[in-house]
């Protein structure tokens, strides 16, 4: 429907309403059409005369599609007027009309009745991250930052997630300002960014870093660079943290590995006790390996080829630095078949250790428990993501711990062969914000758009203070 | 300022004040036009004319004056809301909003509501009740439209006035029940066991508990009513769980005249190891044909969540042997999860005892899971197949599809 360019008549709505197919939605398509086209709030306004003459009454639902369009238009007083109809008419809203209120009124002067109105929300429900953002950047736009914060500590603390426009608005609004508490409260947020291993875009970095750069008598300077591989920045010399987990998080993680991804609800469902019993054994007693290596996943590299041609080739290529290697695989591969010669088997186990897997067992979570058993030196080859068992780990920090060791640990890297084992490993330093007081490197989102959770960016903010 | 004056008056005579006096209200009218949308009056009054007689703001004094009546009606109602009340009123306003909300709650339900864990589990719980009112709705809408033809079609038999003669007295229900539990109570002496195995109910939620024992109920009644029937088991069945609170719920007094086996011991306790022959989509073996000495086992367990190898983990533990349905070798699988529901794969059990007809069996897989049935040698199945994936991709897409229907015809 095309909303009409001019406040219409009584009877001229009730012709249009007339000809349109199911006339009894017809006013929500109409106001539908009308946000679509940001049509002028004076139709809105007589298709509402003409309900209410109608009718004697608008439904909340059409109240609530108005209200959208006000705030569209930033039509302060009407949104007003709107509330004031509301708030008479019903006990309480529902979380649509609040969220628009409030995200109407905190764009005007009227931004103080946002935070009435939050307060009101609460009284009912948990608000939504909307209402929050929408009074946070309110009130850090009036500079009232210590206002903004509250608001920002209150949201947290009922676990609800903010964006990064919150965050970036903290650091817009807080340009060029000389405050010790405020100071602190944004170099939490940094800290924020670095325990949830958030990283910031390149609008939110630019906004970072002018900040860093605004404060007065700070001497900070920001610069952008790419870091090494070994881990130095070449800006200010810097060694980042390296990549390592502590011995501590070292062994949460084995033994959460064990104990949600082997073991799970059933240990039946990845492998079975005796099974799982016997690898134990066979690890211990050969600990510790330089390299585990997923079997099945690397002959699967070229397709052309021989599945046991590939291994073979695998093995060969990362037996030659004397490290001592691990092969899992399933019990199908000692099985002479197209696929898998028994010569070259029989080769191989001269050259690795190999653990053959029931068929229907999981081989996965025996290559993490024996990379992760025999020690942080060692590596484990696959192409694998690895996503499902990462899922298996109950809570977020783990997952995260996870996530890094992974990176650290694994290598993996798409066709091209003998290039495959060049040793894209890993990498050796830590890619989270962080600081040594009077550093800060913040790696960056070189685009908007999310990235793949395993993928971790390349370019950062290096700041220092002269 | 003088025009806006005049205009503010021209606007007072000219429509609001009929109206204000229809409601009763004249006093208090003047406060409530605001300058903002005075000045907006202005521009359309030199823009258009013949609109210069609308006032945009009579709504707003439509829905004021309705109000003044309502509230010094519940002025006197607390004000402190009990969180049911409150929870109610929340679910009120979803529903004025116009989201899928139920129109009646009962306290029970609420209570369910209000315990869910998440914004996301609240909004899908209402929304299954949302769907289930409607559903509810339709069949009495259905069932009142079915009596109102049933009366008239009396009405019109009463008018022709005549009897009809037979041999038989008309009771086919009750006689059909008779035939079928009497063979029923055959089978259950020389009948095949087939198990369901009750040993699930801490996997899965109250709805999919639920929804298990519909789909048991299904099956068992389609058994019933075959002409060779299985001896059905219900093992490791514990008094008073989950389980056994639901058949209640869904047999009512029949419960304790079902021609099956419950008990709470499990099926390695009865028959022997060797012969049973565990169920499950996550095997290794795949079933060639039905064995009629052997007893099979069906977990009776809806995954809505898909918990991967549970049950093989169950058959695992208990050393049992597998068998999953050839469905791959039979259908060519398009979409949607190898594990079938309870009822489906008793039709396909009985059909394969009575007849040992795979086709006939795997028609009652859901016509959605797959495309057709495999008539064709497996290599040139392969190639359809990736006629399939180059057709998802959408490379050539008409070419591919008429290839495609040659060589499988639709059913």
């Amino acid at each position: 429907v095309q909303p009409p360019e001019k406040p219409l008549q009584a009877e001229e709505w009730n012709k249009l309403r007339e000809d349109f197919q199911s006339p009894e939605i017809f006013e929500e398509v109409m106001l539908n059409s009308m946000i679509r086209c940001n049509s002028p709030i004076d139709v809105a306004k007589s298709l509402l005369t003409h309900l209410a003459k109608r009718n004697g009454d608008i439904a909340y639902n059409v109240l609530v599609k108005y209200l959208t369009l006000c705030v569209q238009q930033g039509q302060v007083s009407e949104i007003c007027d709107v509330y004031d109809i509301m708030k008479v008419r019903f006990k309480i809203l529902e979380s649509g009309a609040y969220n628009l209120l409030i995200k109407g009124l905190s764009n005007s002067d009227q931004w103080r009745m946002a935070l009435t109105l939050l307060e009101e929300v609460k009284k009912i429900m948990i608000p939504s991250r909307a209402c929050y953002e929408s009074c946070i950047k309110a009130a850090s736009r009036h500079q009232e930052m210590k206002l903004a914060f509250e608001l920002y500590d209150e949201m947290l603390a009922k676990d609800v997630v903010p964006t990064l426009d919150v965050l970036q608005s903290f650091f817009n609004f807080s340009r060029g300002m000389k405050d010790a508490e405020l100071q602190k409260e944004l170099f939490g947020i940094l800290l924020y960014l670095r325990e949830n291993q958030i990283y910031p875009h390149k609008t939110f970095m630019r906004s970072i870093k002018l900040w860093f750069e605004s404060i007065p008598g700070g001497n900070w300077r920001g610069h952008l660079t790419n870091i090494k591989d070994s881990g130095q920045c070449p800006v200010c010399n810097h060694q980042l943290e390296d990549s390592n987990l502590t011995e501590e998080e070292y062994s949460n993680l084995s033994e959460r590995i064990i104990r949600d991804v082997i073991h799970g609800t059933d240990t039946f469902r990845k492998t079975s006790p005796q099974e799982f019993e016997a690898f134990q054994t066979f690890v211990e007693d050969r600990l510790p390996f330089d390299i585990v290596i997923d079997g099945l996943n690397v002959s699967h590299i070229k397709p052309r080829k021989m599945q046991c041609e590939n291994l073979f080739d695998a093995v060969n290529c990362l037996a030659k630095e004397n490290a001592r290697l691990l092969v899992l695989g399933r019990k199908h591969m000692l099985m002479n078949s197209s696929n898998w010669k028994r010569e070259i088997m029989k080769e191989m186990q001269n050259k690795a250790d190999f653990f053959f897997a029931e068929n229907i067992s999981e081989d996965d979570a025996f290559l993490l428990y024996a990379t992760l058993r025999s020690g942080k030196h060692c590596k484990f080859v696959t192409r694998d993501f690895l996503r499902d068992h990462k899922a298996c780990l109950p809570d977020s920090l783990t997952r995260h711990l996870f996530r890094k060791w992974q990176r650290g640990h694994q290598i993996s890297k798409k066709n091209v062969f003998p290039l495959f084992f060049s040793q894209q490993p890993a990498f050796r330093y830590d890619c989270v914000v962080q600081t040594t007081g009077d550093t800060w490197h913040i790696p960056y989102k070189d685009v908007f758009e999310e990235k793949y959770s395993y993928q971790v960016p390349r370019k950062w903010l290096c700041i220092q203070q002269k | 300022m003088q025009s806006a004056n005049m205009l503010l008056r021209r606007i007072v005579g000219s429509s609001v004040l009929p109206f204000a006096a229809q409601h009763g209200m004249k006093k208090d009218l003047f406060p409530l036009s605001r300058t903002l949308s005075l000045s907006l009056c202005l521009k359309q009054d030199k823009s258009c004319e013949p609109s210069e007689k609308l006032d945009l703001d009579e709504w707003k004094k439509v829905m004021k004056s309705g109000l003044q009546e309502e509230v010094s009606e519940t002025v006197s109602e607390p004000k402190e809301l009990s969180s049911l009340a409150a929870a109610r009123e929340t679910l009120e306003m979803w529903r004025l909003a116009g989201r899928a909300v139920p129109e009646n709650i009962s306290e029970e339900q609420l209570k369910t509501f209000m315990e869910c864990p998440s914004k996301s589990a609240k909004k899908k719980y209402l929304k299954y009740l949302h769907l289930k009112e409607l559903h509810k709705k339709n069949d009495k809408r259905k069932m009142d439209e079915k009596r109102e033809r049933r009366l008239q079609a009396q009405d019109q038999a009463s008018k022709t006035d005549e009897t009809k003669k037979s041999s038989f007295i008309c009771m086919w229900s009750s006689v059909m029940d008779k035939a079928y539990n009497w063979r029923a109570a055959q089978s259950m002496i020389f009948g095949q066991p087939l198990v369901f195995d009750m040993s699930y109910e801490k996997e899965m939620s109250v709805r999919e508990v639920t929804n298990t024992v519909r789909q048991i109920v299904l099956s068992e009644s389609c058994n019933r009513k075959s002409v060779d029937p299985f001896h059905i088991h219900f093992c490791n069945f514990k008094d008073d769980s989950l389980y056994h609170r639901e058949f209640i719920k869904q047999y009512r007094e029949a419960w304790g005249k079902l021609l099956i086996t419950v008990t709470d011991q499990c099926y390695t306790e009865i028959f022997p190891k060797e012969k049973l022959i565990y169920l499950t989509a996550d095997s290794p073996k795949v079933m060639k044909t039905f064995d009629h000495n052997k007893i099979y086992i069906i977990g009776s367990m809806v995954d809505k969540t898909i918990k991967t190898g549970v049950s093989l983990a169950q058959a695992k533990r208990l050393g049992l042997e597998t068998a999953a349905l050839p469905l791959e070798k039979y259908l060519l699988w398009s979409t949607g999860a190898k594990n079938l529901t309870l009822d489906q794969m008793m039709h396909i059990l009985l059909t394969l005892k009575d007849t040992a007809d795979w086709k006939k069996a795997l028609e009652f897989v859901p016509k959605r899971k797959y495309c057709g049935f495999v008539n064709k040698p497996i290599k040139e199945l392969k190639k359809t197949l990736d006629l399939i994936n180059t057709l998802k991709l959408g490379k050539g897409r008409e070419e591919v599809q008429k290839q495609f229907a040659k060589s499988y015809p639709k059913k």
